[in-house]
């Protein structure tokens, strides 16, 4: 039987049991060559992704580039399965079992990713708000020589994105937003430079009480690997896209502000470590869950790199301009300390300029993406559906 | 601005040049039509030059004072509000006047002192770093005089003129289609809406007075390069603005997944006022608040464009995603007008969705709404088709009691009388979907050639649904034992779906001949109902030697016995038919008595001999009144009535 010669590679070495395979005939030859490098070119890509060197800040983990990359592997990845489920010689299997169980459940959770995909745009409203502050940071203290204005100017900057930073990742501050609106009154705060408060605003709710952690958890619902023989079949496939798109998600929810993220690092994957397309998800998994761990012991808005890197060196500059104006001066080398942190923070709002909507159209499009999967796959089960008799 | 640092003069003979170019630089500076960018270039020239000129002064020991005197009067200026309570801007035209003039002078000598060699003089790099303190100071306040005026004059506006919307349709055609058997349909107006009613209406969002304040601060602002902290100002609380009258035309915000789970009833609804909202909000707030904008910002370039996008775009997606949650959920038949309604609205809205979203960085929004009409397009397409499916697959178990018109007739037909309210859509939407109709169709007008209408697509369609109606409908008749019952069934139906026509803009698309057939037909069916009926109860009156004069009487006993015994039958049995139509009704009884009555009369005229007899039971006229009785939809008897 042909299906043995696949047997060593197939799908991360799953043994099928031969007396469990039906029908080999030549399509599902195919069929199992096209799994094969489904599979092949899922662990290719996770592999890429894991590989990408921390210290190149362009490519870094969860830098807006990285992130671009994965959406663009996810689209592939997205694409090739469908390839394999559709094109597939028998459109009739997706409505037997196992599929008929497995792919209302991937319909259910592509459904809650694209409520993610939501959140996420949102999110990165709120991203594009801390470049506008970070950038007038910029402008601030470009100005040559630098004063006392300046630092002020730079500082009541800083506090602003520093606050909002913090506000949009406490998680309690949904119930806030309504609440608040513009005092009219402002007059007689002693302070100089009032910072006007920051709210997340009701636009960048998906729903009341809508929680991005939970959503990912409930997708996680009902994923488990294959088992004996449904591993030989495109029960497979489904279970490494439904697994691709929870990570996808889970990735991008750690890295950009979202509605509730608590629990996030207690998602768990249920990947087994024993197959092969899994081990770069898995790994990758582990790194950013570390990195969510740290970020929750110390209050981060996400651990999106360029966010990071505008939080580390707006403290750093805001330091900066709170010696300056305890000093009233400072020396040639702290100036040109913050001058070297300014430029640091210049660049990482040009990379913000140059990604950030690039990102958030990419996001729209994974999110067409799965919303016309879905229709494609809704459209197949119900032409199936009809062929077999009706129940009037 | 190396170049005028090394470009000092510093004798005598250059103060003329100068001076002559300060000259002429004020003199350019007083032509009308400038480019703001030009303007500004002068005005940093024009502080230039005046700095070179106290400058040089300066040599002389005057300059630098001068220069100190005119800060000072200008941070006293700006300082006495640092301890005031009052707004500024609240306290009077001539304090903000005063105020912005200050801010003006404080930012030309830090224009003028930065343009100069500040590492020399140590002095004059004090008097800049005051003078860049004060300007902070003032800057922080001005973006602070913003807000405040942004929020106490913004200016919320009633959608009055916009609630005049469909809401009785909303009561009909909430009805899911699940629910046919019950009586969901009154008659009801078509919808009182068209697409342009509200057509392009600018509000003010910011009160007018105050435009003139807000862009002397916006000049102000930039000028002194604190650009971006206006527009931070301007964004959070435009931004917050449109998001509260967002929650004030009572739209939330759904989860795709909520939207998918929602019954019909609330879900049409939220349509319902999405469709609404959407206008409002792109035609008459945004078209506003680019306005504001445009107003406010104009001349510096993209940044009006910027400010709006960012004001408006967390808004736009919130309503976008709905529409998308909307497009994806399941086809049901009962969603179609809605869906419609969305597609229409979303399609007029296009244009003004490219003109706010013309420049580059909102493309992207452009695409978004391009995408979400072709997905409603395709949406309604599919509940178009799901439709057409549940008529077909609506299946009953028993027949219908009475044999008068089926809910399902009833829902179909009113359901359908909307669809040339949408006839333009519909047929754009149709097209394709039977590329032989679509041939026949040059641009649809509707109204203009009633000919052409019957042979647009959706004319096409609409027959194809009402003859999937009427196959139904056959099927149904199936289900009567009686044959009679059968006929009564169909005549009535086919009767209801031809005055649905009639009486309906339908008609233009059926178009007469299809009229004529179902007319035929359900006249047919009333034939073979009284065929099916009354000729084995007329047959006992028929005379079966029309030669001989009489027949003897106990054969007229006989005839009237059977008779009497098969009309009490009908009788019984009819009474409980229903003709919901009384005209109708009224029609089949007078065609049944010119039959029925007529035989009998003729015949006990022709045995007077007997009549006296008991044996008949009934007299011509009891015939004559019984029979106003049938299809009334309650069963009596004649047995138990009266006796003769």
């Amino acid at each position: 039987m042909p299906a043995t010669d696949y047997q060593a590679s197939f799908l991360g070495r799953i043994s099928i049991r031969r007396n469990q395979v039906i029908a080999m005939d030549g399509n599902h030859e195919q069929e199992l060559q096209d799994l094969e490098l489904f599979s092949k070119h899922v662990s290719e890509r996770f592999a890429e992704l894991l590989s990408s060197p921390d210290d190149i800040p362009f490519d870094a983990l969860l830098s807006i580039s990285w992130l671009r990359k994965l959406l663009d592997f996810f689209l592939c990845c997205e694409a090739e399965f469908k390839g394999v489920l559709m094109m597939g010689n028998d459109p009739s299997q997706i409505s037997k079992p196992p599929l008929d169980r497995l792919i209302p459940e991937f319909l259910d959770r592509s459904v809650k990713a694209l409520d993610v995909c939501n959140a996420v745009t949102n999110g990165l409203e709120s991203v594009r708000h801390y470049q506008q502050l970070a950038e007038i940071v910029v402008s601030a203290l470009e100005q040559k020589p630098i004063g006392d204005g300046q630092s002020r100017r730079a500082k009541k900057a800083l506090t602003s994105l520093m606050s909002a930073m913090n506000v949009d990742d406490k998680e309690c501050s949904a119930a806030k937003a309504t609440e608040r609106s513009w005092s009219f009154s402002r007059r007689g705060v002693s302070s100089k430079d009032r910072v006007p408060e920051h709210f997340r605003s009701v636009s960048n709710q998906v729903a009341k009480n809508w929680s991005a952690a939970k959503q990912i958890q409930a997708m996680t619902n009902n994923l488990v690997p294959p088992r004996g023989a449904e591993g030989s079949g495109l029960a497979s496939p489904v279970y490494t896209m439904s697994v691709i798109m929870v990570f996808v998600m889970w990735a991008l929810v750690a890295a950009i502000p979202c509605q509730e993220r608590n629990g996030l690092s207690a998602i768990h994957f249920p990947a087994p470590k024993q197959l092969n397309w899994a081990q770069s998800i898995i790994g990758l998994h582990e790194k950013i869950g570390e990195e969510w761990k740290k970020k929750e012991k110390k209050g981060t808005a996400g651990l999106l790199d360029e966010m990071q890197k505008m939080e580390k060196l707006g403290n750093i500059l805001m330091d900066f301009t709170d010696s300056f104006q305890f000093h009233g001066d400072i020396t040639d080398q702290k100036a040109e300390e913050a001058a070297a942190r300014s430029a640091e923070l210049a660049e990482t709002c040009r990379r913000m300029e140059e990604g950030l909507l690039p990102l958030q159209i990419q996001i729209r499009e994974v999110f067409h993406r799965i919303v016309k999967t879905r229709t494609e796959l809704l459209n197949a089960l119900d032409r199936v559906g009809k062929s077999s008799p009706p129940l009037l | 601005m190396d170049g005028c640092q090394s470009g000092v003069p510093t004798y005598e003979g250059d103060l003329h040049v100068v001076a002559a170019a300060h000259h002429i630089v004020k003199a350019l500076g007083a032509t009308k039509n400038l480019s703001d960018d030009l303007r500004k270039i002068l005005i940093d020239l024009d502080s230039h030059l005046s700095m070179i000129t106290s400058n040089i002064d300066s040599k002389g020991g005057r300059g630098l004072v001068d220069v100190e005197e005119r800060l000072d009067q200008a941070e006293r200026k700006i300082m006495r509000w640092e301890t005031d309570p009052m707004m500024i801007w609240d306290s009077g035209p001539k304090e903000a006047s005063d105020y912005l003039e200050a801010v003006d002078e404080t930012g030309k000598l830090v224009d003028g002192l930065r343009g100069l060699s500040v590492h020399e003089n140590r002095k004059q790099k004090e008097i800049l770093h005051r003078a860049m303190n004060i300007l902070q100071m003032a800057m922080s306040r001005l973006e602070e005089e913003l807000i405040h005026i942004l929020v106490r004059h913004g200016q919320q506006f009633e959608p009055k003129h916009m609630y005049s919307r469909s809401i009785r349709k909303d009561i009909v055609y909430d009805e899911s289609f699940i629910s046919v058997e019950d009586e969901p349909i009154k008659e009801t107006s078509s919808r009182n809406y068209s697409n342009d009613e509200s057509g392009e209406c600018i509000v003010d969002l910011v009160h007018a007075d105050v435009i003139p304040d807000i862009k002397s601060i916006a000049k102000v602002m930039f000028t002194s390069n604190y650009g971006p902290e206006f527009c931070e100002a301007l964004i959070s609380v435009q931004k917050e603005a449109l998001e509260q009258y967002f929650s004030f035309l009572g739209t939330e915000n759904l989860s795709i997944e909520d939207v998918l789970k929602m019954e019909w009833t609330c879900l049409s609804s939220k349509m319902n006022k999405w469709t609404w909202s959407m206008k409002i909000i792109v035609r008459v707030y945004l078209a506003s608040e680019k306005q504001l904008c445009d107003q406010v910002l104009g001349g510096l370039g993209s940044v009006s464009s910027y400010c709006f996008l960012e004001i408006s775009k967390a808004t736009i997606l919130c309503l976008l995603n709905f529409g998308e949650a909307v497009a994806m959920g399941p086809h049901r038949p009962e969603k179609l007008l809605r869906l419609l309604d969305m597609y229409e609205t979303l399609a007029c809205l296009l244009r003004d969705i490219d003109t706010l979203f013309s420049e580059e960085a909102g493309s992207f929004i452009q695409l978004q709404f391009h995408e979400l009409l072709e997905r409603l397009g395709e949406s309604a397409i599919a509940a178009f088709e799901a439709f057409r499916v549940a008529i077909s697959s609506n299946g009953s178990l028993y027949p219908f009691a009475g044999g008068g018109v089926h809910p399902l007739n009833k829902y179909v037909m009113n359901y359908i009388r909307m669809f040339p309210e949408y006839c333009n859509t519909l047929n754009l939407l149709l097209k394709n979907q039977h590329p032989g109709v679509a041939d026949q169709v040059t641009e649809p007008d509707y109204g203009l050639d009633a000919s052409l209408l019957t042979s647009c697509p959706m004319a096409y369609h609409l027959r194809s649904i009402t003859s999937c109606l009427e196959s139904n409908l056959h099927k149904k008749s199936q289900l009567y034992k009686d044959e009679a019952l059968q006929h009564i069934f169909l005549m009535n139906n086919i009767h209801y779906l031809v005055q649905k026509v009639k009486g309906s803009e339908l008609r233009l698309f059926f178009g007469d001949e299809w009229i004529r057939k179902h007319n035929a037909m359900f006249q047919q069916h009333a034939m073979n109902y009284e065929r099916a009926t009354w000729s084995s109860v007329v047959s006992f009156l028929k005379d079966d030697n029309p030669g001989s004069s009489s027949m003897s009487k106990s054969t007229f006993k006989e005839r009237c016995k059977g008779f009497s015994v098969a009309f009490e039958e009908v009788y019984k049995t009819q009474t409980s038919w229903s003709i919901p139509d009384p005209e109708l009704r009224e029609d089949l009884r007078i065609s049944t008595s010119l039959k029925v009555v007529l035989a009998y009369r003729t015949f006990l005229g022709r045995n007077l001999a007997y009549t006296d007899d008991k044996c008949v039971k009934h007299t011509v006229e009891h015939v004559e009144n019984s029979l106003l009785d049938l299809f009334e939809g309650s069963s009596r008897s004649l047995r138990n009535s009266r006796r003769w």
